[in-house]
């Protein structure tokens, strides 16, 4: 075991002494950090002003009213999303933001309106928030409307508009103490409705469509109204029409159960695939560079003089694990960490993806298919480096064995994110050099424990056998000069003696 | 004879068909400086691979220092293969250590050994620069710190001058001898009759995995039929013991140079005695010694590849 160590760390020493490592290992949190920087400082402002010049006064409220709607249900939705993550169910248990619903209806958006909306819920809220909880931030409304600036005009119908107004467009305005972007001016013709008048939106080119698609529909809308008037529909018999809605409820799961919580658990091992990936394939490179290296330098005898080829094996695998197992701690960590204390999208899915890792059999299975994986993949690695005698010598071989691995590998991870008991899933479950994959894949979803406990035996024997057949190999191409045959290299496989 | 460092008995090694070692058997007194002289393929290098325990003989018995070969007997070996080859991104001292590790040394004595090495190297301020930045000689000398770190009791070193110049063989010769004259035993392969015929108590002489000769440089030379120059007026060829005698140069005075070989087991006192006492008259008469070079041609064969 001493020689083991010494080994192992020699190959840490080496790795840490390059570049190329440090690069790597900082490339993720230099990237979360970037692109944090980046979304914080240099996103585009949410927030647009616009005006709405309706010559026929008859439009202008309606797009308002709807806007107003949009935004309601948006901060109704958040405060939802807020009152479960921080459980404040409780506080004010009839509110429409004390439980969190896919669907929104538009009763229940006016309602959280009427009721003064997230300023009334964080004042409500207030008393029942713990030390350590944050306040509920409201987002601002991304369109904000303010009156026509008198100094400028607008084009007639079939007109370009001036450079003034372009220029404006292409500048700031101020609303209650900030300076927005001037989005976008509509301009409603006194005639709109009339065959050939048409309404029209100045931009600054920016794409607002959310802006845009909202006038287009209530435009529509209310021509559809005059439709319905000139088919002699009463007005209150087409808004009833109109605001028809098929009677449809929606039940959810409560919280923490249903097909959410299963997505929720595969967070964690399927990411786990992708790292065990990157890992194993990163540091089986640097290995299988160090026994080229030691195999085209000759200074392998020199060592196997002192340690048996066993030792020098494990030692290798030990110390490129360590280093695997290091550059997953330094990125899941910063991950962690960024996702965790910036609040936000990752953090609000990695939350509980952490929270539903709650079964000991579950993170044991996680860590053994994770151990073992490295292990297979690493010996294969270890094993070309072997037989290589050059780098270029060892692509020939390396090529096929990783297609071998990733085409499957990424086929296991379509099936399983999109169905986990599709039979390619289950069958790719029993292949040893795939079990580790699928069974990543498939954890989160609730595979049955036979089927763990199968697969790990399955795996345990697995690996035996391959720590023993390519550590003939390694043993007996060690010493052997330049490139053997394949004949030769079944030959060792076939022998226990090989090399000896 | 002392105990032997290192003992060969009737030790063969295949490799399928081919047979590298055939019933091979010495023994290395402790303390000696022992050389294995073969040409290319003669099994030198696999003797010492399975002495290593890297191989495995396919029959026969070893003992290393009065074991069967094993790592365990590592830090008590020191060894030099022919092929060497260091971690290139490695500091110089930190490979020194490395394989002192590996030869069971703890950390401190490994460091301080290393740096007394490198200092009688004259390698002492390189100690801290990666082997890639060393020139080839400065390499190899580190190669053969690797070897020396342990204070070994046996050191074995497979072709240890070749690819050294001329400096460095010398300064290598020396460490051997300084190695030898601290009690270790020394355990050398070679071609290279010279390094051989300088250092060597006693020599193995291999052909085709075989033993041809095993003994001392003395015994060697003494199993040659006797040769030597004599100057006489008469041609000395029906001399008792005389095998040949061939006149060379011309005659001074009368006097007449011959190259005399004797038969084998007759000695040049033996018939430095007869000519004196029945008065065959000589002017001079002189006892040539052979070369190991001869030697190894006359045990192995004129066909091996081999300098002189």
């Amino acid at each position: 075991m001493r020689e083991v160590m010494l080994v192992a760390m020699r190959e840490i020493r080496q790795v840490l002494g390059t570049k190329g490592f440090w690069f790597m290992i900082a490339a993720v949190p230099v990237a979360l950090a970037v692109s944090g920087f980046a979304s914080n400082q240099l996103a585009p402002e949410r927030s647009v002003a616009y005006s709405v010049v309706d010559e026929t006064g008859l439009y202008e409220d309606r797009i308002t009213a709807r806007l107003e709607y949009d935004y309601q249900a948006s901060e109704l939705r958040d405060l939802a999303e807020y009152v479960e993550r921080w459980e404040l169910q409780d506080a004010v248990p009839d509110a429409p933001w004390a439980s969190r619903q896919s669907w929104l209806f538009p009763a229940e958006v006016e309602r959280f309106a009427d009721m003064g909306g997230s300023e009334a819920a964080i004042a409500a809220l207030e008393p029942f928030r713990e030390e350590g909880v944050p306040e509920f931030e409201p987002d601002d409304r991304s369109y904000e409307q303010i009156a026509f600036p008198d100094d400028l005009t607008l084009p007639d119908a079939g007109e370009e508009p001036d450079e003034k107004l372009i220029a404006a467009l292409e500048g700031d305005v101020d609303v209650e103490d900030r300076e927005l972007p001037f989005g976008a001016v509509l301009q409603i013709p006194a005639n709109f409705g009339e065959p050939g008048a048409e309404a029209r939106i100045f931009t600054n080119g920016r794409s607002n469509t959310g802006l845009i698609r909202v006038i287009r529909e209530e435009l529509s809308g209310s021509l559809q109204d005059g439709a319905f008037a000139a088919q002699g529909i009463a007005p209150d018999t087409a808004l009833a029409i109109q605001g028809l809605q098929a009677p449809v409820s929606v039940i959810e799961p409560p919280p923490g159960a249903g097909r959410s919580v299963v997505a929720t658990r595969s967070v964690v091992p399927i990411a786990l695939v992708y790292l065990l990936l990157i890992t194993a394939v990163t540091t089986g490179s640097l290995m299988l560079q160090g026994v080229v290296e030691e195999r085209s330098n000759k200074l392998v005898e020199s060592v196997l003089a002192c340690i048996k080829p066993d030792a020098l094996m494990q030692g290798k695998l030990l110390g490129l694990g360590a280093v695997g197992f290091m550059i997953i701690i330094v990125w899941a960590g910063t991950g962690m960490i960024g996702a965790l204390y910036f609040e936000g999208f990752a953090a609000d899915v990695l939350r509980p993806s952490l929270e539903a890792l709650d079964d000991p059999l579950l993170i044991f299975a996680m860590l053994f298919y994770f151990v073992t994986g490295y292990i297979v993949l690493a010996m294969m690695f270890l094993a070309i480096g072997a037989v290589s005698e050059s780098m270029q010598d060892a692509q020939s071989y390396l090529t096929p064995v990783i297609l071998l691995i990733m085409i499957p590998v990424l086929i296991v991870m379509q099936a399983a994110i999109s169905g986990p008991d599709q039979l390619v899933v289950k069958v790719l479950s029993w292949i040893p050099i795939y079990t580790p994959f699928a069974m990543l894949a498939r954890l989160g979803t609730g595979v049955a424990t036979w089927e763990i406990i199968g697969t790990m035996v399955l795996m345990v024997i697995f690996v035996w056998i391959e720590l023993r057949l390519l550590g003939r190999l390694f043993r007996a191409s060690l010493l052997n000069d330049g490139k053997p045959t394949w004949k030769r290299m079944v030959g060792w496989l076939k022998s226990s003696e090989a090399g000896r | 004879m002392s105990a032997a460092a290192m003992a060969f008995d009737g030790v063969t090694k295949q490799f399928g068909d081919f047979t590298a070692v055939d019933h091979l058997s010495f023994a290395v007194p402790e303390g000696t400086i022992f050389g294995f002289l073969g040409g290319n393929g003669a099994g030198k290098t696999t003797s010492l691979r399975m002495a290593l325990d890297i191989l495995t003989p396919t029959g026969g018995r070893i003992d290393v220092l009065g074991n069967p070969p094993s790592r365990e007997s590592a830090s008590d070996i020191g060894f030099l293969p022919e092929e060497r080859g260091l971690y290139k991104k490695m500091s110089v001292l930190d490979t020194i250590v490395y394989f002192a590790r590996l030869k069971r040394m703890e950390a401190g004595p490994a460091k301080q050994s290393a740096m007394a090495l490198l200092e009688r190297l004259e390698l002492a301020d390189w100690a801290k620069s990666p082997v890639e930045k060393l020139s080839k000689g400065m390499a190899q000398k580190v190669q053969v710190a690797t070897a020396l770190v342990n204070s070994p009791k046996l050191l074995m070193l497979d072709e240890p001058f070749s690819g050294l110049d001329p400096v460095n063989q010398k300064m290598l010769e020396d460490l051997i001898a300084d190695a030898a004259k601290d009690g270790a035993t020394v355990i050398f392969s070679t071609h290279v009759m010279q390094h051989a015929e300088r250092l060597c108590d006693r020599l193995l002489m291999l052909a085709r995995g075989k033993k041809a000769f095993d003994g001392t440089q003395d015994e060697a030379r003494a199993a040659l039929p006797a040769r030597l120059e004599l100057a006489s007026r008469t041609a000395p060829d029906a001399l008792p013991g005389v095998e040949s005698a061939e006149a060379i140069g011309t005659a001074e005075d009368g006097w007449i140079k011959y190259d005399v070989r004797l038969n084998s087991g007759v000695t040049p006192e033996q018939l430095l005695e007869h000519c004196t006492t029945n008065g065959f008259g000589l002017r001079s008469f002189d006892v040539q010694t052979p070369s190991l070079h001869e030697v190894f041609i006359h045990f192995v064969g004129a066909n091996e590849e081999i300098e002189r």
